[in-house]
């Protein structure tokens, strides 16, 4: 079962969020941000041109245009392998784990797992972001010292940003999972 | 992007049934629902605030936990100390923003007017701020919030906690940045009606929109223990921060005379300072180290158990707005001797308080006044006193009088950009005033850039947990629960 709804990250862009449920302990959240946009492409190539001729016509030495080449093509290759990301994937297995995967433009992908064991909880926070304050969703880790405490807290859709109402969304099927499985290894 | 989670503040759960955002699902939140009428959304900002200690910040707070017991929405905002950034809850759900601001002085924000403006208009437009109160005339960040909040076009209300002078170059440049600052705030509050003349004449300002709403003391803080003093003897306890506008230098004249005279007479003398050399010096120069105790800075919770130890209570503030001091220690029963100088008088009625002139003959006459009181027995029982102070000045009277100045000034209407331009070339003189105007434009055309930029509709509304439709109010009972588990804050 898949159901794709639209809702818009911090900035106003848009961002689509795929839900697919395999079974009731088992569902995957996709969130996938816009493509790399034509416009900033152009944008950021224009100016580093630009930067370049001016050095050119003052110093009339032609290795800047050819660094200005390098400048832009690496340039570019590190932003879609290292920086920008496509989509990230949340899936959340009630008795297993949850799994965090981001995919980069390039096709990189990075995986990060953790076991249901050490989860506490998975709550929406808010935080002070540049000159915004706003809500993410995170992942509280057990303190494997204390057992009331939190020994570390794991922020998910970094890059994505979603607002308020997708992340709430995404925290009630959580908890829905998250208190099944609450039920069921309660009882064995 | 790893500055995601720079600054976070959680709460500590029990369980997934007790975080705050286990309350979203029983609030409709991301639509804002309209106030019910008479209760406000108020934003109190002020650079001082817990866990710096001060008589504004115990003011902040227990004004702001009287007014959610009213059914309003109350929010702080104040700067990160150390540590502590980011966003906390304090009891029944008071919302604490800690604001990354670099801190230049004194624990006073830096100010250039602009920078703060992005993160506080976020602020006021993710709160549904209709009222922001802004604290104390030292703080830069009260200041800077009066001015965004205008150019927004908010209301504003200012709190005023101190007396200036008229006299030297520092107060001079003050009272020109707050005759700016005031000249269009809807409504001030002084907390004497000294205060309100000092700050009227100071400011420039029209009285009728001044305010005279006195500080509260916790009367269950400050309960009298006639069992703790020692009867045999006379105490007279002096708790002050040892300076010169306490009048330090009265006390160091009036402790031999009065320990020449009366063989029965011990001090007390609590708090720290410049001046507690000379009163050291007294000490050793008429040997009464044992009669004359130096007992150094007190936290606020010792305060009580030094009072409850003496007879009577001596201030000799050479100016003060409103004594907090002679009332805490009336309402423990003491007989309180004081200086008139600035408020005082006003704050308690003639049979509780002996006046005197700041001198130290007429102190002296006055404390001997006393002591002749104490030794015929003359004097009211302390839990009469006590009883009787106790009605005087409370936190609920206090939120209930700052109700009807929200209440008065939510109907009254920000001046628009050019009558608020007027204003201010017209009140603050040519050259401040034109100064200023061009400020305020510039802070207009910053406001418009930022609400091109991020516009209010993608501003997400924030959750209540206080007021009308409070995530606190209505789940009462996690209120309940929530209260034993304090608030803690992991940064990275």
């Amino acid at each position: 079962m898949e159901v794709e709804r639209i809702f818009s990250d911090i900035y106003g862009g848009r961002l689509a969020l795929q839900r697919r449920q395999y079974s009731p302990f088992c569902r995957e959240f996709c969130l996938g941000c816009p493509r790399l946009s034509l416009r900033s492409l152009t944008a950021a190539t224009c100016t580093v041109w630009l930067v370049a001729y001016g050095l050119f016509t003052l110093c009339q030495n032609s290795m800047v245009l050819s660094a200005a080449i390098f400048i832009t093509l690496l340039g570019l290759l590190g932003y879609l392998h290292f920086v920008k990301i496509d989509q990230e994937t949340l899936l959340i297995i009630g008795s297993l784990g949850i799994q965090m995967t981001s995919s980069y433009a390039s096709g990189k992908e990075s995986t990060t797992f953790i076991e249901m064991g050490k989860v506490k909880d998975v709550v929406i926070n808010e935080a002070i972001y540049m000159q915004k304050v706003i809500y993410y969703l995170c992942i509280l880790l057990k303190d494997p010292v204390e057992p009331q405490g939190v020994s570390q807290v794991v922020p998910v859709f970094q890059s994505a940003k979603p607002r308020l109402d997708c992340l709430i969304e995404v925290y009630r099927s959580c908890q829905e999972i998250l208190a099944l499985q609450k039920v069921t290894s309660g009882s064995p | 992007m790893t500055k995601s989670h720079l600054n976070m503040a959680y709460r500590r759960v029990n369980g997934p049934g007790q975080s705050l955002t286990s309350i979203l699902s029983h609030n409709n939140c991301g639509i804002h629902q309209p106030c019910r009428t008479g209760t406000h959304n108020i934003c109190m900002v002020s650079d001082f605030f817990y866990p710096n200690m001060g008589g504004v910040e115990s003011h902040i707070y227990q004004l702001s936990q009287c007014l959610i017991e009213r059914g309003h929405k109350v929010i702080i905002v104040t700067h990160a100390y150390g540590n502590r950034k980011g966003i906390r809850y304090l009891t029944s759900g008071l919302k604490v923003y800690y604001l990354p601001l670099k801190v230049m002085y004194n624990q006073s924000t830096a100010t250039t007017l602009f920078h703060s403006l992005p993160l506080l208009r976020y602020i006021f437009v993710r709160e549904r701020v209709t009222i922001i109160h802004s604290h104390s005339s030292f703080s830069a960040m009260a200041h800077d919030a009066l001015f965004h909040a205008k150019t927004m076009g908010l209301q504003t209300v200012f709190t005023d906690h101190s007396l200036f002078g008229f006299a030297d170059v520092s107060s001079v440049l003050t009272n020109k940045l707050l005759t700016v600052s005031l000249c269009d705030t809807n409504h001030i509050i002084c907390v004497s009606y000294t205060s309100k003349e000092n700050t009227v004449l100071r400011a420039a300002l029209n009285p009728e929109i001044v305010s005279v709403i006195p500080n509260a003391v916790d009367p269950t803080d400050f309960t009298p223990d006639p069992f703790r003093r020692d009867d045999n003897v006379i105490t007279i306890v002096v708790i002050s921060r040892l300076v010169y506008r306490k009048g330090i230098d009265l006390l160091s004249g009036i402790i031999p005379e009065l320990c020449q005279k009366y063989p029965d007479l011990n001090f007390i003398v609590g708090g720290e300072g410049p001046k507690r050399i000379i009163l050291e010096e007294v000490r050793e120069r008429y040997q009464l180290h044992d009669r004359v105790r130096l007992l150094g800075a007190l936290e606020h919770q010792d305060v009580r158990d030094v009072l409850v130890q003496g007879h009577i209570f001596l201030n000799t503030s050479l100016t003060e707005a409103f004594c907090m001091a002679i009332v805490e220690a009336a309402s423990c029963g003491l007989q309180v001797v004081s200086t008139r100088v600035g408020g005082i008088p006003e704050v308690l009625p003639d049979n509780l308080i002996i006046l005197c002139e700041p001198s130290v003959k007429s102190l002296c006459d006055g404390l001997e006044r006393a002591i002749s009181q104490q030794k015929s027995g003359t004097l009211p029982d302390p839990e009469k006193i006590h009883n009787k102070v106790k009605t005087f000045y409370t936190w609920r009277n206090v939120a209930e009088r700052t109700e009807k100045v929200y209440d008065r000034v939510s109907r009254e209407v920000v001046l628009p950009m050019d009558k608020r331009l007027n204003r201010l070339i017209s009140h603050c003189g040519p050259v401040t005033g034109c100064t200023f105007a061009l400020l305020a434009v510039l802070n207009f055309l910053f406001l418009i850039f930022l609400r091109w930029l991020t516009p209010d509709s993608i501003i997400d509304i924030a959750v209540d947990a206080t007021g009308p439709n409070g995530a606190w109010t209505q789940q009462y009972s996690y209120s309940k629960k929530g209260e034993e588990n304090k608030e803690i804050s992991e940064s990275r």
